[in-house]
């Protein structure tokens, strides 16, 4: 049977392999920009020129466009990204220097009429604007009304000159001595759909949402200077002042960032799969974590072939990863075709720190950079997902995971190699989301949920009813639901709906009342035994009652486990949906555990101790021995304080 | 008396007073067990009939574990994976080093813990300085005659060293270090920048507890009620005996150092969390045993070396005057007849 899975899986694979790396255009294409871009590292600035050639892809006309203009976020303190993160009880503004502000300025826009006549200058038209809060002192959002709507299918050329303030590291972009790291950098223009323009302002707590298209892009750094960006450098030329221009190109992408260093060290390794295409891996590594280079391409690796297996190929044949620089506050993010991972200087192996990150990161590119959904919307859809796959990549690749922590400012680890952490309660992140499970809605826009607790809701929670679903339908049958899911919606901007349309069609259940509550509500799950004994009745028999309690108020199918002194058991499968249910058996051997769920299929349990009760309980033997061990501790605190006697 | 000597001589002397060492392990059990009661109350409470117990008495229940820390409050909040063998020694000391507030029941655990060794300390020291058995009358005797002394001395140095705590230690490491690194790319050198400033924190820390130390040996052995005037005395020792001082005070930083570092290396092999609960334990208290004859040796080789270095260096403490002579009344008692000058 396994056999016979994995064959199908092999065949959908491979079939998907060759769907996505036609030659033909994978994306639409619709949002097309060739970028020169000048850095100057005395005044960190970036000094930009773009055209863009865009197409209108929805069913209506357009009659303006949006742009974001993300470095405004950091302008000052009045901006919405500030202020969220104010709301979340984090004081940037508070650590910062008058220099390590940002800003991006448009300093000139043209329409460039396609019968190639002159262009005409619109810069005074551009105005900001703040579709979400009104905050009229965001200036994360730009529009351009159009003298001339562009109908559906129809194209449209501009030119814009810009000049950006690049910031010290803000939501990781920005620079940190001679380190850049730009993302988010230029103006870009948002997602017109059906219902109009998706350009939603810069929030503390999302990310970004694009078309896809073509980059150009042509980058003037000092001379000697390492670049690494999106997509393959094609040639690179050295200018009369000392700088160097590099060029990258890039198709099917709906972002583009670059880095740049004097200090990056680089190295190249290939990814190579019996059933999915070979990638190029190259690696901007610091030189002080020049050990750790195979483990970062270890990590890729892991994330290029069990994401390829599972779900579909990495089309694009290269990818670039980014050890960024200590302090630029650039780690772990994703971008199309490069990522930034995140290591430290003493990274000992038993913690998965780089590979958790890297992973993660390079699973983005499954989930954001090739399915792409609005992470400004419904940022579960690409983080959750992935989050959930992280676990279970790192744990198909057996990366040793032990509980790690770092002392002495966070330069020392000590990695506790008795605590092995799982995929189920590391992994998939049960603390955060039992801390935070009703904080919001998930079905709520993300960038609405409360800051301080989003990522609970978009991370934890999503990798919870994931795996949890996992459990209950079994691997084959959702990975077939997330494998359809990312061959339907490649190079696309999937919503909700579509996920759970697939999720029924390709599981063949109606699990609506699944994520009625996982995804449109907030409920909480929490069965437990209530009651558990087992008595001699007469002779040779004992009656065992168990009575099984729905403590939370979400509602999951459950089993209910009785077992015997004889190592025998019985099972009783209960709906979940009364408060109680009172399960009876009568046999010869004394009844001597109860548990509720004993596969744990239910993730989502938040509190997973109250499930079980013995007859012969060893809460004084677990007790006495973690309470001698915290004693131990204790004593060691003392004497430790006995310094100052 | 070299630093060396002054060592080895307070290793014997801590070494021939077993009813001390017993005492004061004692005294730290005694004052930590009600906790580690409370918390096993808490543990059982919390675990109930449950299979997680099985679970957790077998090995480490991550999953109960973060599920207990969830709704722990007080006590329980400080019972956290990092307490597993050598991590419990590493979070201690770096907590101290980096400031890291204590949770209230701990903070009172501690205070008394220092008040109740501040009483034991002139019995200690007497005892160490007599270098002979001072049998429980004496001992007590001593504790309570020079407790007074001791604990306004205390308060002087809980005062100093809040000063430490409150003001240096977060400019030097939220204000100055965090400018020194602002612009450091390489973790490696902010490493050796922290390191620096760990160094420079410790060398006030040191040059604070040395001179208490000299503090309290100058009240014990010399009888002194002032504790103002044994300061005075015990900073002047100190800045005449810098060196001898500083080195003593290195030699039992580095054996403090030896024997964390067998600790680690132990408790890779021994650990609570595997089926060795009872060997884990016995391996944490021979730590805590060791560590508390270490902190023994620091007072006697302390005063050793102030008994040896001090102007009336022939005043060597030993019997027969008894209690409650001072040490030195003792020394003098003892001391061989002097010649005709």
């Amino acid at each position: 049977m396994f056999a016979r899975v994995a064959s199908v899986v092999a065949l959908i694979a491979v079939l998907g392999a060759r769907s996505l790396i036609a030659d033909t255009p994978r994306s639409p294409r619709n949002a097309n920009y060739t970028i020169t871009a000048r850095l100057d590292h005395a005044t960190r600035t970036i000094h930009g020129d773009e055209r863009i050639s865009w197409r209108n892809v929805s069913a209506h006309a357009a009659t303006s466009l949006q742009f974001h203009l993300y470095y405004n976020a950091w302008r000052d303190e009045r901006s919405t990204w500030m202020r969220e993160r104010a709301l979340a009880g984090v004081k940037d503004a508070r650590r910062r220097d008058p220099s390590d502000w940002a800003s991006i300025v448009v300093d000139k826009v043209e329409m460039v009429p396609s019968s190639g006549g002159a262009a005409v200058d619109v810069t005074a038209q551009l105005r900001f604007i703040a579709p979400d809060d009104d905050n009229t002192d965001d200036r994360t959002v730009a529009e351009l009304p159009l003298s001339r709507a562009v109908a559906p299918g129809d194209t449209i050329d501009l030119r814009l000159q810009w000049t950006s303030r690049v910031p010290r590291t803000f939501a990781r972009t920005g620079a940190i001595a001679d380190y850049y790291f730009i993302a988010q950098w230029f103006p870009k223009l948002g997602v017109l759909e059906d219902a109009g323009w998706n350009c939603h302002q810069f929030h503390s707590t999302t990310e970004f949402f694009s078309d896809f298209g073509v980059y150009d892009v042509r980058l003037t750094v000092p001379r000697n200077w390492i670049v690494g960006a999106t997509g393959i450098e094609q040639d690179a030329a050295d200018e009369p002042d000392g700088s160097r221009t590099h060029h990258f190109y890039q198709e099917d992408v709906h972002d583009f960032v670059w880095t740049t260093s004097p200090h990056y060290l680089e190295r190249h390794e290939r990814f190579e799969h019996p059933s999915l295409p070979p990638v190029d891996m190259r690696l901007l590594l610091q030189p002080e974590h020049e050990g750790q280079a195979a483990r970062h391409f270890a990590a890729t690796r892991a994330a290029l072939k069990y994401y390829g297996e599972w779900y579909g190929p990495y089309p694009y044949g290269h990818i670039t990863v980014i050890d960024p620089a200590w302090q630029s506050g650039a780690d772990g993010m994703e971008y199309p075709t490069l990522f930034t991972a995140g290591t430290e200087w003493i990274a000992p192996r038993g913690a998965t720190d780089p590979e958790d990150v890297t992973v993660h990161e390079a699973g983005h590119q499954f989930w954001y950079g090739i399915v792409a959904t609005n992470e400004f919307e419904h940022a579960w859809m690409d983080e959750g997902l992935n989050t959930f796959s992280t676990a279970r990549a790192i744990e198909a690749a057996s990366f040793q995971n032990f509980y790690s922590q770092r002392y002495f400012g966070g330069f020392i680890p000590w990695t506790f190699m008795d605590l092995p952490l799982s995929r189920e309660v590391n992994g998939d992140r049960m603390a955060g989301y039992r801390k935070w499970a009703r904080q919001d809605v998930q079905a709520t826009p993300s960038f609405r949920y409360w800051p301080g607790t989003a990522g609970a809701i978009t991370y934890d929670k999503t990798a919870l009813w994931l795996h949890t679903l996992e459990r209950h339908l079994g691997w084959p049958v959702l990975q077939r639901v997330m494998s359809t899911y990312f061959q339907r919606y490649a190079f696309k901007h999937p919503t909700p709906a579509d996920f759970f349309a697939v999720t029924n069609e390709a599981s063949g259940q109606n699990l609506a009342w699944y994520f009625d509550q996982v995804y449109r509500g907030s409920q909480t799950f929490d069965y437990g035994v209530d009651a558990f004994r087992s008595v001699a009745e007469r002779l040779g028999s004992n009656r065992t009652v168990v009575v099984a309690r729905r403590y939370g108020d979400g509602i999951f199918p459950v089993t209910v486990r009785v077992t015997f002194e004889d190592g025998q058991h019985v099972e009783w499968p209960w709906d979940g949906r009364d408060r109680w249910k009172l399960f009876e058996v009568t046999r010869a051997s004394r009844a001597r555990t109860a548990e509720v769920d004993p596969g744990h299929v239910l993730l989502l349990d938040v509190d997973r101790t109250n499930n079980s009760a013995s007859l012969r309980p060893q809460a004084d033997v677990a007790a006495r021995k973690w309470s001698l061990a915290w004693l131990v501790w204790l004593q060691d605190q003392l004497l430790t304080y006995g310094f100052f006697v | 008396m070299g630093p060396l000597s002054a060592l080895g001589d307070g290793l014997s002397r801590a070494a021939r007073a077993p009813a001390v060492l017993a005492g004061t392990f004692a005294l730290t059990l005694l004052v930590a067990v009600p906790l580690s009661l409370a918390l096993r109350g808490m543990l059982i409470a919390h675990l109930g009939p449950s299979l997680a117990a099985d679970a957790a008495a077998r090995s480490v229940d991550f999953d109960w574990w973060q599920e207990f820390s969830a709704q722990a409050t007080g006590l329980g909040m400080t019972f956290v994976p990092s307490i597993i063998g050598f991590g419990a020694v590493l979070q201690n000391i770096s907590n101290l080093a980096d400031n890291v507030p204590l949770a209230t029941t701990i903070a009172g655990v501690i205070a008394a813990w220092l008040v109740l060794w501040s009483f034991l300390s002139g019995g200690i020291l007497d005892r160490f300085a007599r270098n002979r058995a001072t049998r429980g009358r004496g001992f007590f005797g001593a504790s309570g005659a020079h407790f007074p002394a001791l604990i306004r001395l205390g308060l002087i140095s809980l005062l100093v060293y809040w000063i430490a705590f409150r003001w240096i230690h977060p400019w030097l490491f939220d204000s100055v270090f965090t400018r020194a690194t602002r612009n450091m790319t390489v973790e490696r050198d902010a490493f050796l920048v922290r390191l620096l400033f760990y160094s420079l924190f410790a060398s006030i820390l040191i040059l604070v507890n040395v001179i208490f130390d000299y503090s309290r040996i100058r009240i014990v052995l010399e009888d002194r009620r002032s504790s103002l005037g044994a300061l005075i005395a015990g900073a002047r020792f100190v800045g005449r005996h810098t060196g001898g001082v500083a080195a003593l005070y290195l030699l039992n930083t580095v054996l403090f150092l030896l024997l964390i570092a067998a600790y680690a290396i132990v408790t890779l092999a021994v650990s609570p969390a595997a089926r060795m609960p009872w060997l884990a334990l016995l391996a944490g208290e021979v730590y805590i045993l060791a560590r508390h004859y270490l902190k023994l040796t620091f007072y006697a080789s302390e005063t050793a070396m102030f008994q040896a270095r001090l102007a009336h260096a022939d005043y060597a403490a030993a019997p027969p005057v008894v209690w409650p002579e001072s040490p030195l009344a003792e020394s003098i008692a003892n001391a061989p007849p002097v010649g005709p000058c």
